[in-house]
């Protein structure tokens, strides 16, 4: 990706209202969220949406479980966590959202990166880890570093039903 | 009162409600004939029932559903006590044995045995309704009363320790939440 001036964009800070526009179209009735600093507006805008139901958990692997249950239940939701969140739900994510075969879609912020350097440049290691050990996991993830990008949201939520497991998409830079 | 007792009772006001095990009691729960239909086993992720069992719920409102968590598998994701009263689902009804011990690994005691109060918690994080039980005559009067008032709802069965190891059935569906959606989805 380059911009105007020829420069690498390496990655920018996507508008909540295009996130929240693209979860809106997956036609999932729930959202379930541990508070997430790097996703705060778009947290705060799916706050106003009448149609969609936040639900806040104390922690991680319970809202990747309660996801399970919804779908076991017949309800669609989405996950919307940080990238140190999912290293504490490590547990859930492999004996429920893997072993269980459920479709879980987890959107994923970047929390602590330092946005003018590549992931693999990131000191921290709650930014640079979390790729390899969802590939340890194989669990499939995908990047969503641009608003032009944002149909991944789609792609990703299809294909953990097409799957029937954990999909991740990563929010590179603080939305706002 | 014995686990498999308690669980006789529980099993007997099932009806169409949802239930969700976990650990030992699972082994219990498949001898009563109140599972493999319209049940979850979790074995997996130790702790992950009651939010399982929360999900079900709010998928689910025209159901009951009955978890039976065990204590040291509930402290392991003890925050969902919150999450559960704060959700309002009134079809929720939790269970949680209470025997002192990480049985399956070989009967240690779990922190605080004898000291932590599993309904006083519950009624501290909201939920509405939370009841201790250690005799079976008296779990056997009150528990219809429960089931006829809205949840969250907790009930502590304190248990003797029982050293009978139950095997849970190998024939059980493969595909447990597939096989569970399927019964109330359709698909």
């Amino acid at each position: 990706m380059t911009s105007e001036t020829g420069t690498k964009r390496i990655v920018e800070s996507i508008p909540a209202a295009v996130l929240h526009g693209a979860i809106s179209a997956l036609g999932v009735s729930h959202v379930l969220i541990v508070p997430d600093t790097h996703q705060k507006t778009l947290l705060a805008s799916l706050t106003q949406d009448a149609n969609l139901q936040m639900l806040t958990f104390s922690t991680e692997d319970e809202a990747i479980c309660v996801n399970a249950g919804m779908w076991i239940g017949g309800a669609e939701s989405v996950v919307i966590i940080q990238n140190v969140g999912l290293f504490a739900a490590m547990n859930a994510l492999r004996g429920v959202a893997i072993d269980m075969k459920v479709p879980t879609l987890l959107i994923v912020g970047q929390f602590g990166r330092d946005v003018s350097k590549t992931v693999e440049e990131n000191a921290p290691t709650g930014v640079r880890l979390i790729e390899p050990v969802l590939d340890a996991m194989g669990v499939p993830h995908y990047r969503l570093d641009f608003s032009e990008d944002v149909g991944v949201l789609r792609t990703a939520y299809d294909r953990s039903r097409a799957e029937r497991g954990p999909v991740v998409v990563l929010i590179g830079a603080p939305t706002s | 009162m014995r686990r498999g007792e308690a669980l006789e009772v529980l099993a007997a006001l099932k009806g169409d409600g949802i239930s969700v095990g976990t650990m030992r009691a699972i082994a219990d729960w498949y001898e009563l004939g109140a599972a493999p239909e319209l049940n979850l086993d979790n074995r997996g992720c130790m702790g992950a029932a009651s939010a399982l069992g929360l999900g079900i719920a709010l998928a689910q409102p025209q159901r009951r559903v009955i978890v039976i968590d065990g204590d040291g598998s509930l402290m392991m994701q003890l925050g969902s006590l919150t999450s559960i009263a704060g959700s309002g689902a009134a079809n929720f009804y939790h269970f949680v044995v209470v025997n002192g011990v990480y049985e399956t690994s070989g009967f240690q005691p779990i922190p605080a045995a004898g000291l932590a109060d599993f309904a006083a918690m519950a009624r501290g994080a909201g939920y509405q309704q939370a009841y201790e039980f250690s005799d079976i005559a008296i779990l056997r009067e009150r528990l219809p009363g429960i089931f006829n008032q809205p949840g969250p709802a907790m009930i502590a069965l304190k248990v003797e320790l029982d050293e009978v190891r139950k095997e849970v059935p190998a024939d059980r569906p493969k595909d447990q939440a597939g096989y569970l959606r399927s019964q109330l989805v359709g698909s």
